[in-house]
């Protein structure tokens, strides 16, 4: 049988077992919560009646372990095996959950939030995709600083994945004489992560945050005084590196310095999904709600914009950017086994987090989330640790004016788990959607990408854990 | 044999079939990327990649892939940078980066890089 026949036969069977899960649900649904698409699944005061195994947490170590092995060691067979593997290893955990715990409700919410994660990564990318920057300057140490800083600017408007698609490749273009894999690294530490920690559009975590009833200036406010430091902090040890890596050598190629930008259409798509992220009956009450289906009309929109935008767009700026959805592909995959298989893991880290509530600091909070946020996704795991934080102090993630009073009564356990989620999805490929893509796309471009442990071990502990624990030392110690 | 020049101002197309590239010159191939693949090693141990020549087409064999037009999307092409037969290997403005478009009837479309497009050295 065909790879592909495979897969497809696979993600039927995915798709019925959420059905399944729906049907059985919908009942009990309709008196959950009133929020649409993005809701925690092992809230306080939500905790399933029976927690899972720790041993179902292998399928997650599983996967883990082969996102991080299998380029490095077994390269065709993960390339043309992943989705296979990634969604084999999500059904354990789906079955394990129908069957054993009887638990639709984790199933379902997991099913939401990988939707809009996926819809607003896919339809960020499409649109992006479409879009042609090119900038004729020599590459200079100040240049690249400049265009990492504006693109961790940009991230807060449109996201790290829309800054990342719309400045990697005029980024790879400008250093193509000299580029080495840490412009691409800082790239991803930069626009793909850090920058974007300013507002709920910059990355899933926050959004989910806004959603649950965080003001929408609330982490601008409360993290700009974080946020700025620490990317002048990284930006200067990339100027350092970079000067050390500037040729002394002039090539005497001529620049004109001329600007050019293609693709007008799709900055007003980009605007259409950037305003979509407010659709959603949480934060407006005249939109309806599609419940129990798994996702809103914010998704719907999202969608729409995958398919007018690659529709709509130039084909020679298509072939320009070499557009191909193998990137997105990759991350949908991958995540839908992440997300499915990190339900334990995030279930019994959830019930850790509320037995030990009254000794837990910021400072543990901004370690406990970054650290996982690392490895898991950022959205979700700052979700559950935003709601063992409600718990401490009495309150529910559910209600979003206890969601705002506990934003404004304890800045400090809210700023610590918005900013550090943020920032340490920078510390592996896996931890940020954006982060894969950027590599993707180097790839092909002709530069060799450190492994997953090259990433690890030479560039993101060495560079970014001391900036984090500087951070820890000054606002969270 | 024509010359990578001549190939290219005459528009001349090479063929494919699954996953074997037929080419109207002959040249050194230094660099190429397939999908996420980079390969450098053309040497007879590299079980991914075989280039064999004969006296009128140079031909390409990816071992990874059974059929190019499964893994080579509409705006993708695979790149390779190459020199001339002949012409010095050690001066870098001897080097032409090509893309190779698979299309349709087995044809692949040979083309200079575009200067919009990304293959680093």
């Amino acid at each position: 049988m065909q790879v592909n026949n495979r897969i497809i036969i696979l993600v039927f069977t995915f798709c019925l077992l959420l059905l399944a899960s729906q049907d059985i649900l919908a009942s009990d649904y309709a008196q959950a919560e009133d929020s649409t698409s993005i809701v925690a699944s092992t809230e306080v005061g939500h905790t399933p009646v029976h927690l899972p195994s720790a041993f179902m947490v292998i399928p997650f170590v599983i996967l883990l372990g082969m996102i991080a092995t299998g380029p490095l060691f077994y390269h065709h067979f993960w390339e043309k095996y992943y989705p296979i593997i990634a969604i084999l290893l999500g059904l354990i955990t789906v079955f394990y959950y129908l069957l054993f715990l009887n638990d639709t409700h984790s199933l379902l919410h997991t099913a939401a939030e990988y939707l809009s994660f996926i819809a607003l990564l896919g339809s960020l990318f499409v649109a992006s995709g479409g879009i042609l920057i090119r900038i004729e300057k020599k590459s200079t140490p100040w240049l690249n600083a400049g265009i990492l800083l504006f693109g961790a600017v940009i991230a807060n408007v449109i996201g790290t994945t829309g800054a990342s698609m719309l400045l990697i490749r005029p980024f790879i273009k400008i250093n193509q004489d000299r580029i080495k894999p840490y412009h691409i690294i800082f790239f991803i530490f930069l626009v793909s992560n850090v920058g974007g920690a300013l507002t709920p559009i910059g990355d899933p975590p926050l959004f989910l945050g806004f959603l649950r009833g965080v003001e929408f200036f609330w982490v601008i406010q409360h993290v700009w005084y974080i946020w700025l430091p620490t990317i002048l902090l990284i930006t200067v040890v990339f100027i350092f590196i970079d000067f050390r890596n500037l040729s002394k050598d002039e090539s005497g190629e001529k620049f004109s310095g001329k600007f050019e930008f293609k693709g007008m259409k799709n900055v007003f798509y980009l605007l259409i999904i950037v305003i979509s992220v407010f659709i959603d009956p949480a934060v407006m009450s005249w939109v309806p709600s599609l419940s129990p289906l798994p996702f809103g009309i914010r998704e719907i929109i999202m969608f729409s914009m995958v398919v007018i935008a690659y529709r709509t767009a130039d084909e020679d700026i298509l072939k320009a950017n070499e557009f191909d959805f193998e990137p997105i592909k990759e991350v949908a995959y991958l995540f839908v086994g992440i997300f499915a298989t990190m339900i334990p893991a995030l279930q019994l880290i959830s019930h850790e987090a509320n037995v030990l509530r009254d000794s837990l600091t910021p400072g543990i909070f901004y370690w406990a989330t970054g650290i996982l946020s690392s490895f898991l996704d950022n959205a979700p795991t700052y979700l559950n640790f935003l709601s063992a934080e409600l718990g401490k102090e009495g309150m529910d993630v559910g209600i979003p004016a206890e969601v705002a009073r506990f934003a404004n009564e304890f800045p400090i356990y809210l700023s610590a788990i918005s900013v550090s989620s943020v920032f340490f999805g920078a510390m592996t490929y896996i931890g940020n959607g954006p982060n894969f893509m950027v590599k993707s796309i180097s790839e092909r471009s002709g530069i060799k990408m450190p492994s997953f442990f090259g990433y690890l071990i030479k560039y993101s502990i060495p560079i970014l854990i001391p900036i984090y624990i500087l951070v820890w030392l000054v606002f969270y110690f | 044999m024509k010359t990578i020049k001549e190939v290219l101002k005459e528009k001349r197309t090479g063929l494919f079939y699954g996953n074997r590239v037929l080419l109207p010159f002959s040249c050194h191939i230094l660099k190429l990327n397939i999908e996420n693949d980079l390969i450098t090693d053309f040497s007879p141990r590299h079980e991914g990649v075989h280039v064999s020549e004969n006296s009128d087409f140079m031909e390409i064999y990816f071992y990874d892939y059974k059929n190019l037009t499964d893994v080579i999307t509409k705006y993708e092409v695979i790149k390779m940078i190459v020199v001339e037969k002949g012409k010095d290997i050690f001066n870098f403005k001897n080097h032409i980066t090509l893309a190779l478009r698979p299309g349709e009837d087995h044809i692949v479309k040979i083309e200079e890089l575009g200067e919009n497009q990304i293959f680093i050295e």
